[in-house]
């Protein structure tokens, strides 16, 4: 009885039964050698013996080595760069072809070389630990690399050319459209005439208005109300045109 | 004013759920022939209903209320009729189940139809009109034309109410009706149907429903009859042959009959019994030729023993050859039976319900009301005629109901602690409910006879958790009541120990206020619980300061006020809505209109609600469209098209997931909240 009294609306929500979740089903970690292991015709004449397969024929016959099986033909083994390989150095021994020798004395002119050769400049490098591990420094960003570029610090030339042509592409723009007002196409309405038409319109409006005001107080006859509804709603109309023309500053006119 | 004058532009709400089912169609309730959904009527709608997923698919088409239903032996198209107003023709539609489309409408029938029949090839479809049309047209479901039509009945005969075709041949098909019952032969080539009437000798019925049985050996059909027995003719020879149960008839006649393969009758009654019926042959020992007799026995029987009113069963429909079947009952309940069950003996311990299990459960009056718990969107209580029911949303099904017989609620509320549900009643009582967690009624707390003279239409409930001021209310809960009479009237719930000890809670009558000249319609309390806004049909609304318990503010316009809801910064606003069609927004300090929007294109509105947030304005009303407008820009920002009635009420969950909305036909719909965020953002 206690429980009933106490019982609100909020108690017939109904609740969800929590699903015990239930542990995954236990499996044996050598289910999949298990499955490679077994070959599933292994035992099936277990119970019901071989099967009767017809015999074969008398001049069908087990010949020797049949059994075998048929091997592919052996192949000649070629090493994979055999195409790309050089003919082998001259032997000391070899003859030139034609007889043929070079006067050229290779070491005088290697020793020439070596010593016009500019030498080579070594590479940047930078060390970062007493032990003395060393970094290139070019890619480390530790020498200032671009703020010792020429052209730092400049306008990119893009940005200087692109913005000269938009520069002229609003100019040309600029140009036609005035080309097109001075043809007459389309006439912009003067701030005068604007404030014309907005005077006369709040004018035509306060004259609706004062007469409105000046309505009887009971409508009761169909021509009063007539008259009133008509009222309201040339007021409305007058009311929307009044916001038209002022929302907007310029106005046009097209033909 | 973009949006309201080009409602296409609009976006739509989707539609989540419907629980709704007009029972009271005959046959109305059908199982599609691949066993996989349920086909019933709602409103002017036909509805599809998976049996495992419940997923619902919509068939709009009908203006008005669909008035019977049938689907083609193959399964491959539905079709449907309706009524309409004296002097207008009624449509048939024939729709195509897998494309869920429309596949054809047929216009030659007056004010109503019927009953419809496909031929068992699918390639005709018979149509019979309603009392004020009376003929019976055969439609060539193919071409979509007309075959050829006849009057349905003789004459002297009364109307002729039902119909059913042959299950083997596409050219015969039988109607029966009032002293009518007729077997109608089509010619195709001559584009005839030639009737034969039924030899009935001295015997005159009202037949009701129709059974055909003339695939076994010996054809027959049976007819349903309002004496509450059933009839069998012979399909050969059109002679009327037996007519059974001698004793223990159906009462309140039989409403629809259902043949399973084993031969046996599955019946459906007025008082809501459903019954197996056996026929078998008895040789009669006194009669003098030794002729053997074909009797009935009623062998099973079956009444919903849990709702005390009985309604008569309308439909049963069959799933595949009957192993499982659909009950449909003119309260619009659905039960679900297992044959196998229902065919065993119905002992009342190990078989109490005979196998049935109600699956579906639908209001069948208009929805006067509904309330969600204050911060619940879990459940919600409606209210209709006789009844208050309380709903699982989730689940969308009925937990509790209360009835009280001949009376309707007009309004319900729920108090803040949800322990209580307070009720509006058309004979001018006040009655409040507790929450019981073990019967599915609800008990009942108190009664306040004579609370309004001409009914309680409007009530609200606030409670007071403590004093704000010297002046303020005490606390405890109070009750708000409007009646047709247009007093407003304020009530503080009291509890007290009756003489035998127990709790026991009452009505005191705080104040009465007369201002309104005509019945309160809506009534809501801000969210300070200080003052109350009614709105009335006399034209005004009235704000009532409830601690001073007198007028605040009045608020007149030319029209029937249907539906009032507080909105703005702290409550400084109210909305209202009524048979002007129009949306007013009113100043509450001064009384003063701010803004009138186009609330609807016609019809009035009866429904208005605000979100938590107030940014979001729902209403519904006699056009059928539930529309989501933004509080500030006053614009429409989502439509709901699918009522099929006006809707009575609308409300948004307190969690801001769904929307409700019911209507005049009983459904209760279900949208699914529109991602409004973003959608505010655009402006």
């Amino acid at each position: 009885m206690m429980m009933q009294e106490e019982a609100t609306i909020y108690n017939l929500i109904p609740v969800e039964e929590e699903k015990k979740v239930k542990p995954p089903r236990y499996t044996s970690k050598f289910r999949d050698n298990v499955k490679d292991e077994y070959t599933s015709d292994r035992h099936d004449h277990k119970t019901m013996g071989y099967a009767k397969v017809p015999v074969d024929t008398t001049d069908n016959f087990l010949k020797k080595r049949s059994k075998e099986p048929i091997l592919p033909d052996k192949l000649k083994y070629t090493y994979p760069d055999e195409e790309r390989k050089r003919p082998p150095v001259p032997k000391k021994d070899d003859k030139p072809l034609m007889g043929l020798k070079t006067t050229k004395n290779f070491i005088t002119t290697n020793a020439v070389q070596n010593i016009t050769s500019v030498p080579r400049q070594p590479q940047k490098i930078f060390v970062d630990t007493k032990k003395g591990d060393k970094h290139p420094l070019d890619p480390s960003g530790l020498e200032p690399v671009y703020t010792k570029k020429k052209d730092f610090g400049e306008t990119p030339k893009y940005l200087t050319k692109r913005k000269e042509e938009m520069q002229r592409a609003q100019e040309e723009y600029n140009a036609y459209v005035a080309e097109h007002f001075r043809r007459g196409a389309m006439r912009s309405l003067t701030a005068e005439e604007r404030e014309a038409i907005l005077r006369g319109l709040k004018q035509n409006w306060e004259e609706i208005h004062d007469q409105y005001q000046g309505l009887s107080v009971v409508t009761d006859t169909a021509p009063k109300k007539n008259r009133k509804e008509r009222m309201e709603a040339e007021m409305k109309q007058l009311e929307r045109d009044i916001e038209a023309i002022e929302k907007h500053k310029v106005i046009y006119i097209a033909n | 004013m973009a949006e309201t004058d080009a409602p296409i532009d609009v976006p739509r709400l989707e539609l989540e759920t419907v629980i709704g089912f007009n029972g009271v169609v005959p046959n109305g309730l059908r199982v599609h022939p691949g066993k996989q959904h349920i086909i019933y009527p709602l409103g002017c709608t036909v509805v599809i209903e998976n049996i495992s997923t419940r997923k619902q698919d919509f068939l709009w088409g009908h203006t008005n209320n669909v008035s019977c239903l049938t689907v083609s032996p193959s399964g491959r198209f539905l079709a449907s009729g309706q009524v309409t107003y004296m002097g207008f023709k009624a449509d048939i539609i024939i729709w195509d189940f897998d494309a869920k489309a429309l596949y054809a409408r047929l216009v030659l029938h007056k004010v109503k139809i019927q009953d419809l029949a496909f031929s068992p090839n699918d390639l005709y479809l018979v149509s019979l009109g309603g009392q004020d049309d009376s003929s019976v047209v055969v439609w060539d479901v193919h071409s979509k034309e007309a075959i050829c039509g006849h009057q349905a009945q003789v004459e002297s005969a009364g109307t002729t109410y039902c119909l059913a075709y042959s299950n083997i041949n596409d050219n015969v098909f039988v109607t029966g009706g009032d002293g009518t019952l007729r077997v109608w032969e089509l010619n195709r080539e001559d584009r005839k149907i030639r009737a034969t009437d039924v030899t009935m000798g001295q015997l005159k019925r009202v037949v009701k429903c129709i059974q055909m049985a003339d695939n076994f050996s010996e054809p027959f059909f049976f007819c349903g009859t309002t004496t509450g027995d059933i009839i069998g003719v012979n399909m050969n020879t059109k002679f009327f042959q037996f007519l059974g149960p001698e004793k223990e008839k159906f009462s309140l006649g039989v409403e629809t009959l259902a043949l399973i393969k084993s031969g046996q009758l599955l019946v459906g009654a007025g008082d809501g019994e459903v019954a197996l019926v056996q026929f078998f042959n008895k040789v009669d020992k006194d009669s003098k030729n030794k002729k053997a007799k074909i009797c009935f026995e009623k062998k099973r029987s079956w009444r919903d023993k849990k709702t005390k009113k009985q309604s008569a069963v309308t439909s049963i429909g069959l799933r595949g050859d009957g192993h499982q079947f659909y009950v449909g009952s003119a309260n619009s309940q659905i039960y679900r039976f297992n044959f196998a069950e229902f065919n065993a003996d119905p002992s009342p311990k190990l078989n109490p319900n005979q196998g049935a299990v109600l699956v579906k459960t639908c209001h069948s009056n208009d929805i006067k009301d509904i309330v969600f718990p204050f911060g619940c969107s879990e459940l919600i209580a409606t209210a209709q005629y006789q009844e208050i029911r309380i709903w699982d949303m989730k689940n969308k099904m009925e937990l509790r109901r209360q009835v009280v017989p001949n009376m309707t609620c007009n309004s319900i509320a729920i108090t803040r602690d949800g322990s209580m549900v307070i009720s509006a009643w058309e004979d001018g009582k006040i009655r409040g409910y507790g929450i019981s967690m073990s019967s599915p009624t609800l008990p009942e707390r108190f009664v306040q006879t004579e609370a309004h003279s001409k009914g309680v239409t409007a009530i609200a409930v606030m409670t007071k958790t403590s004093k704000c001021n010297a002046n303020d209310l005490e606390p405890g809960t109070y009750i708000v009541s409007g009646g047709g009479e247009g007093q407003v009237r304020i009530w503080k719930v009291e509890k007290f120990y009756d003489n035998k000890g127990k709790d026991s809670y009452k009505l005191n009558l705080l104040h009465t206020m007369m201002e309104h000249k005509g019945q309160v319609s809506d009534i809501k309390i801000n969210s300070a619980d200080n003052e109350c806004v009614t709105s009335s049909t006399d034209g005004t609304c009235i704000i009532w300061d409830l601690v001073k318990q007198t007028r605040k503010q009045i608020v007149f316009s030319n029209t029937l006020f249907k539906a009032v809801c507080y909105g703005g910064y702290q409550d400084c606003q109210i909305i209202t809505g009524g048979t002007d069609r129009k949306l007013g927004y009113w100043e509450v300090l001064e009384g003063k209109l701010i803004r009138d929007l186009e609330g609807a294109k016609s019809g009035s509105i009866n429904a208005i609600d605000i979100s938590r947030d107030g940014n979001f304005v729902v209403t519904g009303g006699d056009e059928k469209l539930l529309k989501l407008w933004s509080y500030n820009e006053g614009a429409v920002l989502f439509i709901g098209i699918g009522h099929s009635a006006p809707i009575t009420k609308a409300k948004i969950c307190p969690r801001g997931q769904t929307i409700i909305s019911v209507g005049a036909d009983g459904a209760i719909l279900i949208w699914k909240y529109p991602d409004v965020g973003c959608q505010q953002l655009q402006y």
